[in-house]
């Protein structure tokens, strides 16, 4: 039993030693920090006069002045206000101080989040070896975040490998994340025919697919419609339903038959977006399978079918009105409350 | 004859101690393996980034969240939490403010203060909850919803409140508390980096006491100046840093706070939602989460992330703790013996064992056990019964760890976040952390006692949370 009250005595007087010192750590902290708001201060106030007065050599010296840490975080937070030719003249200043260099040393060292940072702080300084910083995060940095970071970057400064070897560096856990969808729209036009090319490989994630379905219907336009068209056939319910939205963006010859077949699928997502889309493209031809919709199982699916309707102006609303007056009904109830949507009369 | 009798005492004597100093045991250590689990995660988290950035990083592919705020008797503080609310950092969201039939008039001051006009919306009568008086929507923002229903307590007023939200993804939040600008970006996170399995998050509960409050916002982070909520801060540092984020580590968190929880809509319907008139519906709601994904073998993470941060009022006297501890622990008792198959039950593997096994040692047997060692350890020692030893290893359970648990909780505070803006303040949590052992723990495990007590007489009463308000409290 005395062990019991040894060890806890030993435990808890290192803790509390580790504590003070911990303390004493902060107080030192503390002091550095004010140094450092000092120091910050300099630098904005330095960025801010040379907007004005356009002397490169009052603001290296400014930057160079201070630690290169606090210049590289004033800096970037400056430079994200700033727009054309003045924007350009600070980052010549930061290359000429050599920040890039700092940032890209931050990028192969710094924590999880440094680096993270430092990737999105690279493409904004856009130096001459940015890219091969981020590339060389892109393909060996451990952490997917920092992977996925790089590549919005690289796209950003116009150097992303092939969209299948980033993803292939990104790793399959990271595709799960939904920061994708923002590489993805961030792509160039003139790389839209790799988004395609990934959107159509059955082997890939069905989120990816999706994401790049989704990217591709908001920039490529009514171009990619029969790509768009094709995709509804797929056998991932998540690409389909994508398709459909797609389609529903740039609409297509065939999409009151494509859509009218989706309303049938057996996955309720599918259904919600063909009928959403049908609202979109304001197709009255579709009046009939939208409201057999409205007494679909899932709620979503039939205020999507619902909302369709009443999306096709005055013949939807007769309709709608006609079913709710009907007998009680799934969709009698459905077609009253999207009928009663609206500030209560 | 009598010396049979006195050797038979003896025996029980022993036996009886070594089981309050085998539940100590189990308990401590369990603490100490919390401490170096949540040590070894959090020094593998990446640290925290900027406001800022978090906008520009996850701004374009943030998904809605629908922020309930169930309201029972808010009048007070409500119009203020539900500005500070529509002035939160996200691209996406909407705010439901349930009020669960108030007697105050908490839903006067929120048509007087936003001029909501009544609204109809067409919703999915997905969980039950009791009747709908009226929606109201305010023509000054399009963000806002406020659902007037009649009384049914906190989970059916979450309920409803789920029913009439659109969003994909829901935070629940109490009424009285207030969100950091940033904690719906922060709480959010997970759920963009990976957005098929994650389906709970929870974040840290901060006590707001003593801190300087204006417009719904906590401008300066200050310790509360009574004893009693400080000692408070430093309970749930322990709680949240260490414990919570142990157990998220390793996928097996059971509880996610009520007061600020963020979940994937369609898991929590098809898990019935909140189970109405639970003592501790938030911690039911997690165990029926785990279970549900276990069942269908789907992958799943409920995690609790430190940084995004909710400011509540913690009560300042001894009553209202005392029935907020009992309340908890009668919570924690219901729950564990309404899934009570999930214990040690392999179907359910790390959930059922660590999880319920927790469960079990700190929340089941723990109390009881320590109260009873309060009383007869250092009787059994007087009588002659027990040697000093075990009266030792007793008070070394009890005390001296105790101290070495706290105060390590602050040294993982200190070590990885740092979010107590001064060194003093460090000194202070540092005496608070020891000083509670000595009155304060033993108090807290009077009142979870008397939690099991009344948990056993079926007692289900709330019991009245007396709020002064805190913006007004710091006025």
């Amino acid at each position: 039993m005395w062990y019991i009250w040894d060890l806890s005595i030993l435990l808890s007087a290192l803790c509390l030693v580790i504590m003070l010192l911990l303390i004493a750590r902060r107080v030192l902290q503390e002091r550095r920090g004010r140094a450092t708001a000092d120091q910050r201060r300099q630098i904005l106030t330095a960025l801010i006069a040379f907007s004005e007065n356009r002397d490169r050599e009052a603001l290296k010296a400014a930057v160079l002045g201070v630690p290169a840490g606090v210049a590289i975080d004033a800096g970037f937070e400056f430079i994200s206000l700033l727009r054309g030719e003045e924007r350009d003249d600070v980052l010549v200043a930061f290359n000429e101080c050599g920040l890039p260099a700092r940032v890209a040393r931050q990028l192969r060292k710094g924590n999880v989040a440094e680096r993270i940072h430092a990737a999105e702080m690279l493409a904004a300084l856009g130096s001459d070896d940015a890219s091969a910083s981020l590339l060389s995060a892109l393909s060996q940095d451990r952490a997917r975040e920092v992977r996925i970071a790089a590549a919005i970057a690289l796209c950003d400064l116009g150097s992303l490998p092939l969209l299948g070897t980033a993803l292939d560096f990104i790793g399959a856990a990271g595709q799960r994340s939904r920061r994708l969808i923002e590489l993805f729209r961030r792509f160039p036009r003139s790389r839209f025919n790799e988004l395609a090319v990934h959107a159509s490989r059955v082997d890939a994630s069905p989120f990816v697919r999706a994401a790049t379905i989704d990217a591709l219907a908001r920039a490529g336009g009514f171009g990619f419609a029969d790509f768009f068209a094709g995709l509804t056939g797929d056998a991932a319910p998540e690409v389909v339903a994508a398709a459909l939205r797609a389609l529903g963006l740039t609409g297509h010859a065939e999409a009151p038959a494509i859509l009218k077949r989706a309303m049938a699928n057996d996955d309720w997502d599918v259904r919600a977006a063909a009928a959403e889309s049908a609202g979109r493209l304001g197709l009255p031809e579709l009046t009939a399978p939208l409201s057999a919709l409205m007494d679909d199982e899932i709620w979503t699916v039939r205020y999507a079918a619902a909302n369709a309707l009443r999306s096709f102006g005055l013949s939807g609303e007769r309709l709608l009105r006609e079913i709710a007056s009907a007998e009680v009904s799934r969709s009698q109830r459905t077609a009253s409350l999207i009928l009663a949507e609206g500030p209560a009369l | 004859m009598i010396a049979d009798w006195s050797q038979e005492v003896v025996l029980a004597a022993t036996i009886l101690s070594w089981f309050i100093i085998g539940a100590g045991l189990a308990q401590t250590t369990i603490y100490l393996l919390q401490l170096v689990v949540a040590g070894y995660a959090l020094s593998q988290r990446p640290p925290v980034a900027r406001s800022a950035l978090l906008w520009q990083r996850y701004g374009d592919v943030a998904p809605p969240i629908a922020l309930l705020v169930p309201a029972y008797n808010e009048a007070l503080n409500v119009v203020e939490s539900v500005h500070s609310m529509l002035a939160l950092e996200y691209p996406n969201f909407e705010v439901v403010v349930i009020n669960d039939g108030s007697k105050d008039d908490t839903l006067q001051r929120l048509i007087d203060a936003f001029k909501l006009v009544k609204f109809h919306r067409p919703y999915e009568e997905a969980l039950a909850h009791q009747p709908i008086r009226g929606v109201y929507s305010s023509p000054m923002t399009e963000r806002l919803f406020v659902v007037d229903k009649e009384n049914g307590g906190k989970a059916d007023a979450q309920n409803a409140g789920i029913n009439v939200c659109r969003a994909p993804l829901f935070c629940v939040i109490d009424g009285d508390s207030i969100l950091e600008p940033d904690a719906l970006m922060r709480a959010a996170q997970p759920f963009i980096d990976d957005p098929e399995r994650t389906i709970a998050v929870g974040g840290t509960i901060r006590i707001a006491n003593g801190s300087r409050i204006e417009a719904g916002r906590v401008r300066e982070i200050r310790l509360p100046s009574r004893l009693l909520p400080l000692f408070q801060v430093v309970e749930y540092l322990r709680a949240f840093l260490m414990a919570r984020l142990a157990w998220s580590s390793i996928n097996t968190l059971m509880l996610v706070s009520g007061a600020f929880g963020m979940f994937r809509r369609a898991e929590v319907v098809a898990v019935g939602g909140f189970t109405k008139g639970s003592m501790g519906e938030d911690l039911d709601l997690v165990i029926k989460l785990h279970r549900y994904m276990r069942d269908r073998k789907r992958k799943y993470r409920i995690q609790f992330i430190p940084e995004p941060v909710c400011w509540t009022e913690a009560p300042e006297t001894l009553s209202v703790l005392a029935r907020q501890r009992s309340r908890w622990q009668r919570g924690a008792l219901e729950c564990f013996f309404r899934y009570r198959s999930m214990l040690f039950n392999p179907r359910y593997g790390r959930v059922g064992f660590l999880g319920f096994g927790h469960i079990l040692v700190v929340d089941v047997l723990g109390p009881v056990a320590e109260v009873l060692g309060y009383v007869l350890m250092p009787a059994f020692w007087l009588l002659g019964i027990l040697s000093a030893e075990y009266l030792l290893a007793f008070t070394a359970l009890i005390f001296i760890y105790g101290v070495c648990v706290s105060v390590s909780s602050l040294i993982l505070e200190e070590a990885e976040l740092q979010r107590f803006p001064r060194a003093r303040n460090l000194a202070v949590l540092t005496a608070a952390a020891v000083i509670e052992n000595f009155g304060y723990r033993q108090l807290n495990n009077f009142w979870r006692v008397k939690g099991c007590w009344q948990f056993l007489r079926g007692n289900q009463g709330w019991g009245e949370m007396t709020r002064t308000g805190l913006g007004g409290a710091k006025k």
